[in-house]
């Protein structure tokens, strides 16, 4: 079984039948992206973790009424990429998974230097791109000269 | 008092800057080390000197004023990124492209691979302390520097793709140089591997060294020669054929020894693919045009998002796009290999001598600019 459709029936056991969507024409990039509770994100990523898929990135993006980060994870076969989606407000702190991926130790690094989200039991939030005495998180909307902030709804609707 | 201003010292352990401006560490890159004796106990890669903002930046401009963002973050495989970029950008909006442009860009993307490989040759040896094959590889990679300048403007960071194709077209001396280009690199292997591959010197310095395990490979996300010298054949090229790579016969070479040297021998077999792809390209290349005119001036996508990766000369690179149906987009991120490269060396590192860090460190060719971005 094609490591994708593995990951597939995992994480439909955890997650809402509706929080996934399936794109087998890989329009977005994607093979599935599901849209993930808080509570759940460490258990759906520890199952990435045992399937074997690999963190390839996570996204910041900031809008109007709360953040989103995405979890891109990846395995080394043809078009298995899926994303998970984390929605949670300005100043909540969403669990940690760099005890699950290492690679996460510097990807959360950079989202909490830029969108100020403190990740839960994260063992080290200093700053890595920016100076260590950096008082500002420069990705979000509010900081400098941006064209649009946006609701979440006026984008993804 | 002396206590409250001085950090405890250990005697037995030894901190140790590596950079910020070694030379060994290609740019602004800082790897703080704790030493025990000559063997390194702790190391902590210090990145950021060079941070731009790029993704800051692109959600101040339209997608055409970010073009020539992209080629500066791996100014090595400028072109590479600048492809990508406009590949993200035009799945994202749906705009076609002529046949005759995307042969182009796949000759001039591959051409770019070339150098940036040829580059990381010539400074890997000159890391481990051979000057001469330096020059050689310099050599080589200045006829690409012509051949490339000639179309593009540039030798470094090239501007060249344009959404729809590029901006100016190949003509037959291009093709002439090309082609008297591969067949002057063919000549040289024979020439790199006398001197480099066999050099006992050279063999004691990468042979297992710095091996990166499958594990780690998977918990760091390493992607490009590095995870194919651990025996993952894996390239996005044939992965998730862009462009039109999978109209050409081609190997993605793979080593199993997960140590320096089977990543100095994936890249140098790299190269002999490349060349295979650029000949066939040449040989196939139909006439056309080299750009769509229907390209409105400002590209307006629809709402939607799109995660667009390609294989840059350092590994798995990706462009994500959020667009809000405005002319500039939303949010922009960069997926870069050298990050999660680098950070696996953190757990490379323990245990082995300084000396050795550095051969590791160039092993895994890091471009700091895109790690810092």
């Amino acid at each position: 079984m094609a490591k994708k459709d593995e990951i597939v029936q995992k994480l439909e056991q955890i997650l809402p039948k509706d929080a996934i969507t399936k794109d087998d024409q890989y329009r977005s990039g994607v093979a599935l992206s599901a849209q993930v509770p808080v509570d759940k994100l460490r258990e759906a990523v520890a199952q990435c973790r045992q399937v074997g898929l690999y963190l390839e990135a996570i996204t910041g993006m900031d809008f109007t009424d709360g953040l989103q980060i995405v979890y891109h994870l990846n395995y080394p076969e043809p078009r298995a990429r899926i994303s998970l989606r984390v929605r949670c407000g300005h100043g909540e702190a969403p669990p940690t998974i760099s005890d699950i991926y290492s690679a996460a130790l510097w990807h959360e690094r950079e989202v909490h230097e830029f969108f100020a989200v403190s990740f839960k039991d994260n063992p080290d939030l200093r700053r890595l791109l920016l100076p260590e005495d950096a008082d500002y998180y420069p990705h979000l909307k509010s900081f400098g000269k941006v064209h649009s902030y946006r609701k979440w709804e006026e984008v993804y609707g | 008092m002396a206590s409250l201003i001085q950090e405890p010292v250990d005697d037995r352990i030894y901190s140790l800057n590596l950079g910020p401006q070694h030379p060994s560490t290609h740019g602004v890159l800082r790897v703080l080390l704790k030493l025990d004796g000559e063997y390194i106990v702790d190391a902590d890669p210090v990145i950021g000197y060079g941070h731009r903002g790029h993704e800051k930046m692109a959600e101040n401009r339209t997608y055409e004023q970010f073009m020539p963002n992209a080629c500066r973050m791996d100014y090595l495989s400028g072109l590479i990124y600048n492809h990508g970029y406009c590949l993200a950008v035009e799945k994202l909006a749906g705009i076609e492209v002529p046949e005759r442009a995307r042969y182009i860009r796949t000759i001039c993307a591959e051409l770019n691979r070339i150098s940036s490989h040829l580059l990381w040759f010539g400074a890997y040896v000159m890391d481990l302390g051979g000057f001469t094959p330096f020059l050689y590889a310099f050599d080589d990679r200045e006829n690409i520097l012509d051949i490339l300048d000639r179309v593009s403007g540039s030798r470094l960071t090239y501007s060249y793709c344009r959404f729809g194709g590029v901006a100016r077209d190949i003509d037959e001396q291009f093709i002439t140089a090309t082609r008297a280009f591969i067949a002057r690199l063919r000549s040289r292997w024979s020439d790199y591997h006398n001197l480099v591959t066999k050099n006992v010197i050279f063999i004691n310095r990468v042979r297992n060294i710095g091996v990166i395990t499958t594990d780690q490979a998977q918990r760091f996300g390493v992607t490009g020669p590095s995870l194919r010298a651990c025996g993952f054949a894996y390239d996005m090229r044939k992965a998730e054929p862009y462009e039109i790579y999978d109209r050409f016969d081609f190997e993605i070479p793979m080593e199993t020894a997960s140590d320096a040297e089977a990543r100095y021998l994936v890249r140098l077999r790299e190269m002999e693919q490349s060349c295979r792809i650029i000949e066939q390209a040449l040989d196939q290349l139909p006439a056309g045009p080299y750009r769509n005119d229907k390209v409105p001036f400002k590209v307006k996508p629809p709402k939607g998002e799109v995660y667009f990766s390609f294989e840059s000369a350092r590994g798995q690179t990706g462009f994500y796009l959020l667009s809000d149906g405005t002319s500039y987009p939303y949010r922009l991120r960069a997926r870069v290999p050298s990050f999660s490269n680098l950070h696996v060396l953190v757990e490379v590192f323990k245990g082995t001598l300084v000396a050795d860090a550095v051969s590791i460190l160039g092993s895994i060719d890091i471009v700091v600019p895109e790690v810092d971005r």
